[in-house]
């Protein structure tokens, strides 16, 4: 029966486009593909509209990194902190709870506060997190259910546009998730509300890159 | 009071479900606080766009080209989606639709399914049918969450109950959540919702979602979200049913690059939506171990077929044209009686009704043309409304009791008057000498008879002037003329 309606439909689709030739390489591109600030400019503005959106940023030098990453979570007010096991080891230091993704339960990590994650881009343009789940930014869950996501960003990740994004992908990611401020609402007379089900808390580490 | 009537099959004429709507105050003014914000949010974010026009014009062409070769594109995404492990099912109408999906839920012996709100499930009544097999189908967005549990419908594609206010919500929330002292302040109505989901999300282990994209190059499927509940649904259950309407399809992966931006900006006025998940298949480890994926067909291949209608199916669901539509900030989306609201909803549901429904809906609409310049994906909807309202007419014109409708008749005897210049030269003398009974001395007339009426109701019509222009020219020509007005 499905595969008769499969049928059924390619039939009727290919019969009303029959005539029609048209080639994707004709399609027209005349929007801006490639940005024109420097990577000065890019961390700047990503981190500007990282501030529009209410996430809390701050800039690293590569050795600071690991200290700075315990500074912001001890800041956060939460203790205990899911990693992907992929994190480097160094981030990981002292007086943190760390507990690390190896098929943990929903439960498990719904009881954790907070998550910290690499990434594999950030979009200053639009101040986007672009999240590919690599093992250092780990399984979607991880990065879902606790309340504050602490995320590290390297200074060379980020472009100007989103179509320099997918420019440097060409491959394209088995999974992704494009994070663009915290969750919000504004269903209910339009008041924009943080939070609703994702993280309520977004913190991002720029980490310059080695001089 | 009962509620709206949101099945084009059934649903009153647009003017007759609008007449009560026009009087319900508070109704008009939540709609139009909310399209005013919308608006505000997206013109501000369209005018820093420096290459919006450019980008329209990519959206639009990358729509028209992925209509023009649908079926290759369809095969390639069934293909690649199989390949990375999701199981693909065509649906060539609503009741195959609704059968798949719930022939999968049986299998799964699922008493309780979580739903990201998706415009095709309301399309095709999902959510009854799924009650009448005894699964209770839960609303995770919201506004969608606001609506069902108001025992509600929808009336705008994008932000669905923005004819309630925060009084009506709370008194929805504090009695169906069982929260009397909850305060109507929007934070707290967030976090009621918040709480009361969570339990769900953590529980329930089937998800049904719409489509924003479908990656034919990937086979994977882009959603567009704000509020996190869907990543929830996307995440968290074992499995899940994702339903598409067959022109969802785009090429490639990077293609997602121009049409996000203009979803973003249009439907919300955000740069991005917050959140955007994409996913292939089954991934091992991460996410649902069984997936679906339910193409529907529903009138959309017949659509495909008309050369001026084609463009309806380029839509990107981003509810811009109801934003900007003089008719819709008036009536809200009720008035339509289908899940597609406003100037596309004009166009669209008719078209999937096969013309046999919603044949009011191409007359909802003043032609400004305000919904084809906010257009990301440029769809020239008025054209299709002149397009629709003239299959409208063909249909009335094959009837019998066309002649006991007295406005076909008026357009007969127009058409006949016209056709030759005497008798138009008659008729207006004949008008002329008939409007006088009703023409006021300021030279106003105020109020006609039988279907004059119809236009007298809102408007005043000036009375006919002494003399024709034709007569005035005559006149000039020999030198007797008055001077024109």
């Amino acid at each position: 029966m499905t595969r008769s309606s499969r049928q059924t439909i390619l039939d009727a689709v290919r019969a009303a486009t029959s005539s029609d030739i048209d080639q994707y390489e004709a399609i027209p591109r005349g929007y801006v593909r490639v940005g024109a600030l420097d990577q000065q400019g890019r961390v700047q503005l990503m981190t500007e509209r990282l501030h529009e959106y209410g996430a809390e940023v701050v800039e690293s030098a590569p050795a600071d990194l690991p200290h700075i990453v315990v500074r912001q979570l001890q800041h956060s007010g939460t203790h205990h902190f899911v990693v992907p096991a992929g994190i480097p080891q160094e981030w990981m230091g002292t007086g943190i709870t760390w507990l690390v993704d190896q098929n943990l339960s929903h439960d498990e990590i719904e009881r954790c506060g907070g998550v910290v994650t690499a990434a594999s881009a950030g979009v200053a343009d639009s101040g986007t997190i672009v999240l590919h789940h690599g093992p250092a930014e780990g399984r979607r869950v991880i990065s879902l259910l606790p309340d504050f996501h602490l995320c590290v960003l390297r200074a060379f990740q980020i472009v100007e546009t989103l179509p320099e994004y997918f420019a440097r992908f060409i491959e394209p990611p088995r999974l992704a998730t494009y994070i663009s401020g915290p969750s919000a609402t504004a269903d209910i007379e339009m008041t924009r509300i943080k939070g609703v089900h994702g993280p309520r808390f977004l913190s991002v580490i720029i980490v310059r890159d080695d001089a | 009071m009962s509620g709206p009537v949101m099945d084009p099959r059934i649903a009153p004429p647009f003017p007759d479900a609008a007449l009560p709507i026009l009087q319900n105050t508070q109704l008009r003014k939540n709609v139009a606080h909310a399209t005013d914000v919308i608006q505000a949010k997206r013109n501000r974010l369209v005018a820093e766009k420096q290459d919006w026009q450019e980008l329209r014009t990519s959206g639009a062409a990358i729509r028209a080209h992925v209509l023009a070769n649908l079926a290759s594109y369809l095969e390639e995404f069934e293909k690649n989606c199989t390949a990375a492990g999701g199981v693909v099912h065509w649906a060539k109408d609503a009741a195959e639709a609704r059968q798949i999906i719930l022939g999968i839920l049986r299998e799964e012996k699922a008493s309780e399914v979580i739903k990201i709100k998706t415009m095709t499930s309301a399309e095709i009544q999902l959510n009854p049918e799924l009650e009448k097999a005894g699964i209770a189908a839960i609303e995770t967005d919201l506004a969608e969450l606001i609506l069902q549990l108001g025992e509600d419908e929808g009336s705008h594609i994008v932000v669905p109950a923005l004819h309630v206010n925060r009084q009506q919500v709370r008194e929805v929330f504090a009695r169906r959540m069982g929260l009397p002292e909850l305060p109507d302040d929007p934070e707290a109505l967030t976090a009621a919702a918040r709480a009361y989901l969570r339990k769900k999300f953590l529980s329930v282990p089937t998800a049904i979602s719409g489509a924003n994209f479908l990656i034919a190059e990937t086979g994977s499927v882009a959603i567009v979200e704000s509020e996190g509940n869907g990543r929830m649904c996307l995440t968290l259950p074992q499995t899940l049913i994702a339903l598409a309407g067959i022109e969802k399809v785009l090429p490639r992966f990077g293609d997602l690059e121009v049409l996000l931006q203009v979803l973003a900006r249009s439907a919300t006025g955000e740069r991005l939506n917050p959140y955007n998940s994409l996913w292939s298949g089954v991934v091992p480890g991460d996410g649902p171990q069984r997936f679906h994926v339910v193409l529907l067909d529903n009138g959309r291949s017949e659509i495909l077929g008309r050369k001026v209608e084609r463009q309806t199916l380029q839509c990107i669901r981003c509810a811009a044209c109801l934003n900007t539509c003089p008719v819709y900030r008036q009536t809200g989306g009720h008035a339509y009686g289908s899940p597609y609201a406003g100037p596309i909803g004009a166009i669209l549901t008719p078209q999937l009704e096969h013309m046999r429904h919603g044949q009011s809906l191409p007359y909802a609409s003043s032609l400004c043309g305000a919904c084809y310049e906010v257009c990301p994906v440029k769809i020239n909807i008025p054209e299709v409304l002149i397009d629709l309202r003239a299959k409208v007419v063909d249909q009335e014109r094959a009837e019998t009791k066309r002649w006991f409708d007295p406005m076909y008749v008026g357009m007969k005897a127009a058409n006949f008057a016209f056709a030759s210049a005497a008798r138009f030269r008659f008729a207006q003398r004949f008008g002329r000498f008939g409007l006088r009974f009703f023409t006021d001395k300021d030279g106003w007339v105020r109020k006609l008879p039988n279907l004059g009426a119809r236009w007298t109701l809102s408007r005043d019509l000036p009375g006919m002037p002494d003399q024709t222009f034709r007569q005035w020219w005559a006149e000039r020509e020999t030198g007797r003329g008055k001077e024109a007005r």
